[in-house]
This record gives structure tokens, C-alpha cells and sequence, in this order.
């Protein structure tokens, strides 16, 4: 036994034990949250359950599967129920929608009581832009009040997504520059007044200005209120599981499925489609619902603004500290602070951001720069921008910290040798030992990244928004618009799975945002990475 | 003692009397230089003129100060913290340890090649022509042309002028000490300083080098730091032996190497110690 310590065997065993559990945590984590969040775009089987309750009544339930739970049978003795000789009961999680019908979305039912299951191939599951889907089975067809054969449904549904697509295209783009034009021209002439330049020509001007934007915008909204007519021209009749009929307009519906007619390639193809609209379209029903667009393009834009302030801030505090510094005391405790600023919680920052950056600086700006607009704040307010510096200085120290250690690396001979040269310190900095640091610069940019994707604390206080109506980014001058609120995927997760009316049925949605949360953040580090590795290799020969 | 070259005795031809130069013959005059480290003093009082055109040696056993003194010729003892220095050393008449002048001129007519080769992680190309960049000079032409002298003077040319824009890491220690002479003399200095170039080199290189340090003397004034006697006696017309921060005796080659004046010189190109 000594001799097997002495041997070292231990410490192998131990150190490739400590690997392995670091890659089984990972793979396990990666699995839980692939197969939850994937499993939510695969088409499921719909279900009819005819069952005969414990009063003896007949009661029949359609809907998928979500859930299926093994329960002790004293436990639902206090509902009355009582399965004679039985310890445990199964029973499942039934996803059933018809929110207009039922005031919840889902609801358990007994596996006892459960006479026959079926899965009628008639059966579709109806997906609406409001309320939730629609679980039923078509009765007619309605196109402009007349009844029609169910062949033309799939033509009625295109031609009404195909309007409904006109329509919100004419809504935000055409009628959202006209608000927003006539906005600026409303803060121009506050502007003028504030500064008692408003001349009876310039007001006239304005006006003139104005109304031509609203002319134009009558116009818009006539044509809009003209599609509108067009698109609730047709209706349809879907009877529900407890034999109601609803009547449901087109206008409202964004997909019909026969998940039960579909063979395995067809479910494949809709789980793509499911995967693609979920990344491509806007949040809908506060955000249970529809896809994460937003927050996506948020999360990367800020991501990318933190990294556009971070490095080179970063790389001069770097540079100051290494270079040019004196060794004293006074440096070594900057150094100090600086690691210990890693340290701090991200919530502070958050709380920094908001007292300092938002209220202070925004306010400031606001009062130099936007007195037309006050007092309703533009830069004083949580917004992208402060969010992206507020990351940028809780981010600040890995990147000084890398970047030095970097310099630090750098043979003297080759400082030496630009010096020789007639290069001044400025000189042989930029042309020689920056690019030579340049893959510790971007190992720090790295790490800065991934800390940064992953926060979400500090951004709830300076800019992140369950809902934000406007991208950061659109086709209005000045186009990125840093004083936006924005929406961030990794609140989304939060939002959707604490703060949503329905947290049972965002559970499968929050496990999909945080897989492409995840996906994301492992795609900037990879790229940053595939970028110092190309540097690495440029410089590789000089370590040796 | 050492055998007399048929090379020593053409440098004999060119004999000059180093105690009583003319202003003309000098590139480089140290007068009453002390350097100090902090406490310790590297440097005691050397004065010697350094005539133009010719290659001069400093020679002793490690740590007799003769790579600090080479050091102070173009300011690198600066980059040392804590390094002190007294006296004078002229270029022109010009006293480079004054307050006023510009370092960086200073090292560009006084190019320096140092132990290790050290070129920088770039193209061949770029190597070389660096110190133009850094005077503001990108005419392609003006460049290409510094490029192909600078890399035949240091007998480089044939080598490299297919790869040009490959990275100089690729090449050969030999060869990338070659690359750094050729990097020191593309911005023309009028003195180059080479700090022990072979020792980190093989035989051959070592030779080509020394054939090369030949060519320079006839456009530079050549200042060498060798600990290798033999080197030292190929390629120099003058020999300084330092010992212990002191320069014991400064003659021409032949006359140290035949008949030294001091004791301890003899002892030590003797191989009595060292």
C-alpha cells in the first residue's frame, strides 16, 4: 500500500478523476439542456384520452403529453379520489390549450381512469397568435362567409399569413419612420423654441413638414385598415374536445398541424422549421410564446459593443501599467486593486452602472445635448450603450491582467532590437510588441466575452427589458440607436421561467433559449479563438 | 603565441597610430567614462579613441565590462535600471551623454547587433527594412532596393531572395544573425556594433560571419565584443583587453597578440586564466 503511494498512482487516479467529473458535469449539462430545449420543437403526438371520471361521467381529453408523474394514492385521497387496492397512481401532464374553453393550459389526468387512447389522424393542433393553441378537429371552412371544401385550407392560411406579413411590414417600417420623423421634427422645434431661435418661417416650415407626414400617414392607415377587413374574411369551425364548436378567425391562426398524419421525415422537416422561426421571429404572449429574435440580436450587440470598449481600455491601462509605470508601491497597489476588481459581484457593477453611468453621465448628456426631449430622459434611462460600458469595466480587469502578462512574456531581445534600430518606445510598442501580445490581448478578450455574455444581474439594473418595442439597430437615422433599451437572452431565461403567467409551459422554452444562450456564447469564444490561434501560430517560432 | 595571417599583415598595412589620431581618423572618442550599478562600479575611467573605418576589438574574460562599454556607445545601458554613467563619449565631437540629444538619432548611426539573433516575427523583408520604416521612408522602390544591398552586404542575398516575404523565424540561427546585420546596416550607420555576433553560432556560420565583418569595415567603423582570441585576432586591426572594468591595453592587433606590453595581457591570451 505505501509503495502504491509512493508510486504516484494516487495523484494520477486523482487528478484524471477531477477531468473526468469536470467532463461529465459538462456533457451532462450540454445533454439536460439539448434534449429539453430541442424536445420542445419536435411535432409531438396528439393524444384523445376518453376517460370516465370518478363521479362515472364521461369526459374526454385531447392534447400532447408533457409530463408523466408516479403519485402515492393518500395523497390524492383529500381530492376525493380513491383507486380501490392501488398504492400509487400515474398520472400525466396534458397540455390542452383551448384557452377560451378552460382557464388553464394544461391539466393532470389519472391514468385509471383512462378507458381507451387514441390518436385520431383528424386531430390538429391550431397555433394562434394570441390564446395559445388550439387543440380540435376541423369542421368547415368558411371563405367570406361561404362554406368551402377543406382542400383550400392550406391556400386561405397563405394568402392571410402573406397579409398578415404586408401588414407588419407597413406597420413597422412605413408607419414607424413616419412616428418617428414626425417625433423629431416635434423635438427640432422644442429645440428652436428652448433656444428662442423658432422664426415664424421656421415654424411654418415645421408645420408645413408635419402635415405632409400625417397626409401620409392617413394614407398608411387607410390602406392598413383596408388589409385589416381583408384578412378576417375567413373563419373556420373547430370542434373542441368536450364537442364545442369555436369559431376561429384566420386572421388569428399562424399554423395548422396534423401531427398525427406526419411520418418521421415530415416532423423532422417542422422540427427545423420550429427551430428556425424560433430563432428568426419576435416574442409573443409576454414572451412564452414565438421565438427570441430580440434577444439574440441584443445579447451579440451588446456583447460586441462591451468588447469594442473593453479592449482597447483594457490594453492601455495594460500598456501605462507594464511599460511606463514606475515599480513603487503606489503601482503594485493599483495592480491590486485591479485583480481585485475581478472580484467584485456583478450586481455592484450593476448598481455603479445605474448611479453613476445612467443618472450621472446620461443625465448630464441629456442636459447638454437633449434639453428638447426632457423631461423625458433619452441617455438618462437604461440603455445599451451604459449596459455595454457597465460590462466593459466589470470585464476591464481580465483583460489588463491577460494583456499584461502578455508583455510581460515578450523577450527583451526584442525590445532591444527595435531600440537599436532608432525606434522610439512609442514606436517599437506598436510595431513590435503589440503584435507580439497580440494572442494574450485576445486570450483576455476571451475570457472578457464569456463573462460578459453570461451576465445578466448588473444589465436587469442598466438596460435589459422584458419587452423592448424597437431593435437597437433599424433603418431610422442615426440607425444603431445606443440610448435603447434592449432584450437579452439570458433575462429571457429568466423572465420566461419565473415571471411569465405560465410557468409550466415555458419550461421547455427556457431550457431552448438557455441551449441557444449557450450556443452563442461557445460561438464568439470560438471565433475569438480561431483568431489568436492564427496569431499564436504567426508568432509561434519566437517561443523557444 | 598566435600564428601572423597573411589577412593580420594586410591590416598591419593599414597601421595608424592610435595614440595621436586626427580628428578625422576618429569615429569614436571615450574619455574618462566610469559606469556605475547602483553601487558597483562596472567602468573604471576609460579613455580610448575609436579610428574610423576599421574594426576594432575589446576582448577579456566574462564580466570585464567590455559588452557594458560597447553598451554605452549607443545609450543601451539606459534601458538598465539603476545604471549610472560619467564621462564623455564623442561622436563628431559630440558628446552623445548630453542632456539634449535625441537617442533614438543617436542609435540610428549606431547600429548594434547583439548576442542572440533577434529578428522580429515578421517577413524577411520587413526585417530589413524596419529602420526605414521607423524614419518614415515607404517608397517601395527606395525599400526594395535597401532590401537587396543591405541583404548582399551581409552576404545574405543568395539565400533568401526567393523567400523574401517569409517569415525570418524560418530562417537558420547563421542566417538570422546575418538578417539582423543586414537589418542594422539598411539605415547606413556610421558604426556597428556587434555584441560577441558568433557565439551562439556553429562553425560555419562563424566564418561566413567573419568574412562578412571584413566587407563592413569598408563602408563602417566596426566595433567588436568577442571572448574568442582567435576571433579576435582574424577579424580586427585594433584590440582593446579589458579586465575587471578596466582597459589594461589598447594596441593594434598584431602588437597585442605578438608583443603585449602588460603582464596581464600576456597571461591571458596566454590561457592563463580566463
Amino acid at each position: 500500500m505505501n509503495k502504491w503511494f509512493k508510486s504516484g498512482s494516487p495523484w494520477i487516479w486523482l487528478s484524471a478523476g477531477g477531468v473526468s467529473l469536470s467532463l461529465i458535469s459538462v456533457l451532462g449539462l450540454l445533454y439536460l439542456i439539448a434534449s429539453n430545449g430541442l424536445s420542445y420543437f419536435w411535432p409531438s403526438t396528439l393524444y384523445q384520452f376518453d376517460m370516465v371520471n370518478q363521479k362515472g361521467e364521461n369526459v374526454t381529453v385531447i392534447g400532447e403529453i408533457y409530463d408523466r408523474v408516479t403519485v402515492p394514492a393518500e395523497q390524492l385521497a383529500h381530492l376525493d379520489m380513491d383507486f380501490k387496492g392501488e398504492d400509487s397512481v400515474e398520472r400525466l401532464l396534458i397540455k390542452t390549450g383551448n384557452r377560451e374553453l378552460v382557464p388553464l393550459d394544461f391539466r393532470w389526468i389519472m391514468v385509471p381512469e383512462i378507458v381507451k387512447t387514441t390518436t385520431p389522424k383528424d386531430l390538429v393542433v391550431i397555433e394562434r397568435r394570441t390564446n395559445g393553441n388550439f387543440y380540435g378537429f376541423i369542421e368547415s371552412l368558411y371563405l367570406d362567409g361561404k362554406e368551402v371544401s377543406h382542400e383550400r385550407m392550406d391556400e386561405m392560411l397563405d394568402r392571410v399569413t402573406e397579409l398578415q406579413g404586408q401588414m407588419e411590414e407597413l406597420q413597422k417600417v412605413d408607419i414607424g419612420a413616419i412616428n418617428y420623423q414626425i417625433e423629431r421634427l416635434r423635438l427640432k422645434e422644442r429645440k428652436y423654441r428652448l433656444k428662442d431661435e423658432l422664426t415664424a418661417e421656421r415654424e411654418q416650415a415645421i408645420a408645413q413638414e408635419l402635415k405632409t407626414l400625417q397626409q401620409d400617414y392617413i394614407v398608411l392607415e387607410q390602406k392598413l385598415m383596408a388589409m385589416r377587413d381583408q384578412v378576417s374574411r375567413d373563419h373556420m369551425n373547430v370542434r373542441a374536445m368536450d364537442g364545442q364548436v369555436v369559431k376561429i378567425g384566420f386572421e388569428k391562426i399562424l399554423k395548422i398541424q396534423t401531427n398525427n398524419q406526419f411520418g418521421f421525415f415530415e416532423k423532422l422537416g417542422t422540427f427545423f422549421v420550429q427551430i428556425a422561426n424560433f430563432i428568426i421571429d419576435d416574442p409573443r404572449e409576454a414572451n412564452t410564446e414565438g421565438g427570441v429574435f430580440p434577444a439574440i440580436f441584443g445579447t451579440v450587440l451588446m456583447v460586441l459593443l462591451m468588447t469594442v470598449i473593453v479592449s482597447p481600455l483594457g490594453v492601455v491601462a495594460a500598456i501605462y501599467l507594464h511599460e511606463y509605470a514606475g515599480k513603487n508601491a503606489f503601482t503594485k497597489l493599483l495592480r491590486i486593486a485591479v485583480i481585485n476588481l475581478a472580484g467584485v459581484p456583478s450586481i455592484v457593477y450593476g448598481v455603479f452602472g445605474l448611479g453613476f453611468f445612467v443618472y450621472m453621465v446620461g443625465g448630464s448628456i441629456d442636459q447638454l445635448f437633449y434639453p428638447e426631449t426632457l423631461p423625458a430622459p433619452t441617455f438618462g434611462t437604461p440603455g445599451v450603450m451604459w449596459s455595454a460600458i457597465t460590462l466593459a469595466i466589470l470585464t476591464l480587469p481580465v483583460v489588463i491582467v491577460s494583456t499584461e502578462e502578455g508583455l510581460a512574456r515578450i523577450p527583451s531581445a526584442m525590445r532591444h532590437g527595435s531600440l537599436a534600430l532608432g525606434a522610439t518606445k512609442a514606436e517599437t510598442l506598436w510595431r513590435i510588441i503589440l503584435p507580439i501580445a497580440s494572442p494574450a490581448i485576445m486570450t483576455g478578450i476571451i475570457l472578457a466575452i464569456a463573462r460578459a455574455a453570461g451576465e445578466v444581474a448588473p444589465l436587469m439594473l442598466v438596460g435589459v427589458v422584458k419587452m423592448a418595442p424597437n431593435l437597437p439597430l433599424d433603418g431610422n437615422f442615426p440607425f444603431l440607436h445606443l440610448d435603447r433599451k434592449f432584450m437579452h437572452l439570458g433575462f429571457h431565461i429568466y423572465d420566461v421561467g419565473f415571471q411569465s403567467p405560465n410557468v409550466e409551459a415555458a419550461r421547455p422554452l427556457v431550457y431552448a433559449t438557455a441551449l441557444l444562450l449557450v450556443t452563442i456564447i461557445v460561438a464568439l469564444n470560438m471565433t475569438a479563438v480561431s483568431i489568436r490561434n492564427r496569431l499564436r501560430e504567426k508568432y509561434r517560432m519566437l517561443e523557444h | 603565441m598566435i600564428t601572423v595571417s597573411p589577412q593580420n599583415i594586410a591590416n598591419s598595412e593599414s597601421k595608424i597610430d592610435l595614440a595621436n589620431l586626427s580628428p578625422e581618423q576618429k569615429a569614436l572618442d571615450i574619455n574618462n567614462l566610469n559606469l556605475f550599478y547602483g553601487e558597483k562600479q562596472a567602468l573604471n575611467d576609460i579613455s580610448m579613441a575609436i579610428p574610423k573605418g576599421q574594426v576594432t576589438a575589446f576582448i577579456g574574460p566574462s564580466g570585464c565590462g567590455k559588452s557594458t562599454l560597447l553598451r554605452c556607445i549607443n545609450r543601451m545601458n539606459d534601458l538598465v535600471d539603476g545604471c549610472r554613467i560619467e564621462g564623455q563619449i564623442n561622436l563628431h565631437g559630440q558628446n552623445i551623454y548630453e542632456k539634449h540629444v535625441d537617442v533614438a538619432a543617436l542609435r540610428r548611426k549606431v547600429g548594434m547587433v547583439f548576442q542572440r539573433p533577434n529578428p522580429f516575427p515578421k517577413s524577411i523583408y520587413e526585417n530589413v527594412v524596419y529602420g526605414l520604416r521607423i524614419m518614415g521612408e515607404n517608397n517601395r522602390r527606395v525599400l526594395d532596393e535597401a532590401v537587396e544591398k543591405s541583404l548582399k552586404a551581409a552576404a545574405l542575398w543568395n539565400e533568401v531572395k526567393d523567400r523574401l516575404h517569409e517569415s525570418a523565424l524560418g530562417l537558420s540561427g547563421g542566417q538570422q544573425q546575418r538578417l539582423v546585420i543586414a537589418r542594422a546596416i539598411a539605415i547606413e550607420p556610421e558604426v556597428l556594433l556587434l555584441d560577441e555576433p558568433t557565439s551562439a553560432l556553429d562553425p560555419i556560420s562563424t566564418l561566413t560571419i567573419e568574412e562578412l565583418i571584413n566587407d563592413l569595415k569598408k563602408q563602417f567603423t566596426v566595433v567588436i565584443v568577442t571572448h574568442n582570441m582567435q576571433q579576435a585576432a582574424r577579424v580586427s586591426d585594433q584590440t582593446a583587453f579589458m579586465y575587471m572594468g578596466d582597459l589594461i591595453e589598447y594596441s593594434d592587433t598584431n602588437t597585442l597578440f605578438t608583443t603585449p606590453a602588460k603582464k596581464k595581457t600576456e597571461d591571458y591570451i596566454t590561457g592563463r586564466y580566463g
